[in-house]
């Protein structure tokens, strides 16, 4: 098999890269944040939470016209956007509800047979954790908004 | 000093690159089509907009639909364009700056996922080989070569590397508070899909389990050293690692995974499947009338065949 040549800057600055981008991902994972994405810190499941945890699922209900309260799911595919996004902005959207119509949005945008959709809520199904075993579940509201039409 | 610059730029063979391009290129595709599906939807909540440090660095505007769609065609084309292995400088570098910014975007409402180091890294530093000649079937070796894949080979383990020095600083600079949490209860509950399901009555197993991850984690920088049957009983095991969190969380590393392409030989493909065509060719093409076996009264008439 052939060898290609390689000069001795283009081996030089190679390796300058790859040292840097191994500092750049050390720094990011032991003193950065999230924002410093693609050399943030791997910080998926990286918490460490305790024997009596309290795991909260957050999900966005909502009462269509014809009665029914449903939970609409917050996955890109149904209402636009996932429930990471509308976790990251549970303060802004308990100061304003009304943020919560990009969800509405999405969802009857996705839903055009569904009746319409006159009011949503925030909730959460808080699960607390007994001495690291499974406990009982609660729901909570956290904010509602009526759907303007 | 030649020692690391070996380490660093190993001289390994062209095809391998050519090989990992077509499939990554590929990949991308299937990528913002499964994945990272969301910047088009997103860019219409400008309201949830929180830009990451790169954005505002490179001073990049406001995701919008006319700009996510954009990025979509141009990733469309740049893709099409790699996998068939013409220009791959310039459409390397256009696929490699418009996934980072697409995908840049789909983190930049509140989630940051992190299975994208090493396919991001991996479309920065492929298109630096240049053009490879013979591509897939290639004759040649290089440093450059042998650089690019090593870069990938690195932001691959480093995946797994820095999520466990990750967990040490999280937990307080601690080495056993991550591996002794209730982390995979929590998860399970959460992502109440999985296999996880009939973990959940076993919180002792889960803490097992959350060690070995962690130990494994903590050590998979060997993984850069290993060769031969070792270095596959690594893959192995990482490849079972995967399939199992897909299992019992739904949470695949697909991004990560394509990329342990990196470690294999992929160079010897092109030999091997220009050799099962020779030997399709020869069996077909021996004997009358094309066919395997003498066909009777099939001989040549004057019978001196």
């Amino acid at each position: 098999m052939e060898q290609r040549a390689i000069s001795r800057v283009s081996l030089t600055w190679r390796i300058v890269v790859a040292v840097l981008g191994i500092g750049l991902l050390l720094n990011g994972s032991l003193r950065m944040s999230d924002d410093v994405w693609p050399f943030g810190p791997l910080s998926q499941y990286a918490f460490s939470p305790p024997r009596d945890a309290t795991i909260v699922i957050t999900r966005v209900e909502g009462l269509l016209t014809d009665g029914r309260r449903i939970d609409l799911p917050l996955r890109v595919g149904t209402a636009g956007i996932s429930r990471a996004e509308i976790e990251a902005r549970i303060p802004q959207i308990t100061a304003d509800p009304s943020l919560l119509r990009s969800v509405a949005d999405g969802w009857t945008e996705r839903h055009p047979d569904e009746p319409p959709l006159v009011q949503v809520w925030l909730v959460q199904d808080e699960t607390r954790l007994v001495d690291g075993r499974k406990g009982p579940t609660k729901l909570v509201e956290l904010s509602t908004s009526v759907v303007a039409r | 000093m030649r020692k690391i610059v070996g380490w660093f730029a190993p001289v390994l063979p062209e095809a391998r690159v050519a090989i990992l391009r077509s499939v990554l290129y590929v990949f991308v595709l299937l990528d913002i089509h499964v994945i990272v599906r969301d910047p088009i939807p997103l860019s219409r909540h400008p309201e949830l907009y929180q830009p990451l440090l790169l954005a505002r660095v490179l001073h990049l505007p406001p995701p919008s639909v006319p700009l996510s769609v954009t990025l979509y065609v141009i990733l469309l084309i740049g893709c099409v364009i790699g996998t068939a292995g013409r220009l791959p400088r310039l459409a390397g570098w256009i696929v490699a700056a418009a996934f980072t910014w697409w995908t840049a975007i789909g983190m930049s409402y509140g989630k940051v996922d992190h299975d994208h180091l090493a396919l991001v890294v991996a479309l920065w530093v492929l298109p630096t080989v240049g053009v490879v000649n013979g591509r897939w079937r290639s004759r040649q070796r290089s440093a450059q070569a042998g650089w690019a894949l090593k870069c990938i080979q690195i932001a691959v383990i480093s995946t797994y590397f820095l999520s466990a020095l990750t967990k040490i600083r999280s937990g307080g600079w601690s080495v056993t508070s991550w591996p002794e949490s209730s982390i995979l209860l929590w998860a399970i509950i959460r992502r109440p899909h999985g296999l996880g399901q009939f973990l959940l009555p076993y919180p002792e197993l889960l803490h097992v389990m959350q060690w070995m991850s962690f130990t494994a984690e903590l050590t998979s920088v060997v993984v850069l050293w290993l060769r031969g049957r070792a270095l596959l009983a690594a893959a192995m095991f990482w490849m079972g690692f995967h399939v199992f969190t897909a299992a019992i969380l739904y949470i695949h590393f697909a991004p990560t995974v394509i990329c342990w392409l990196a470690f294999a030989p992929l160079e010897r493909l092109g030999p091997w499947f220009a050799r099962v065509k020779a030997r399709r060719r020869q069996r077909t093409g021996r004997g009358a009338a094309r066919h395997p076996v003498p066909v009777l009264r099939d001989q040549p008439i004057d019978g001196a065949g």
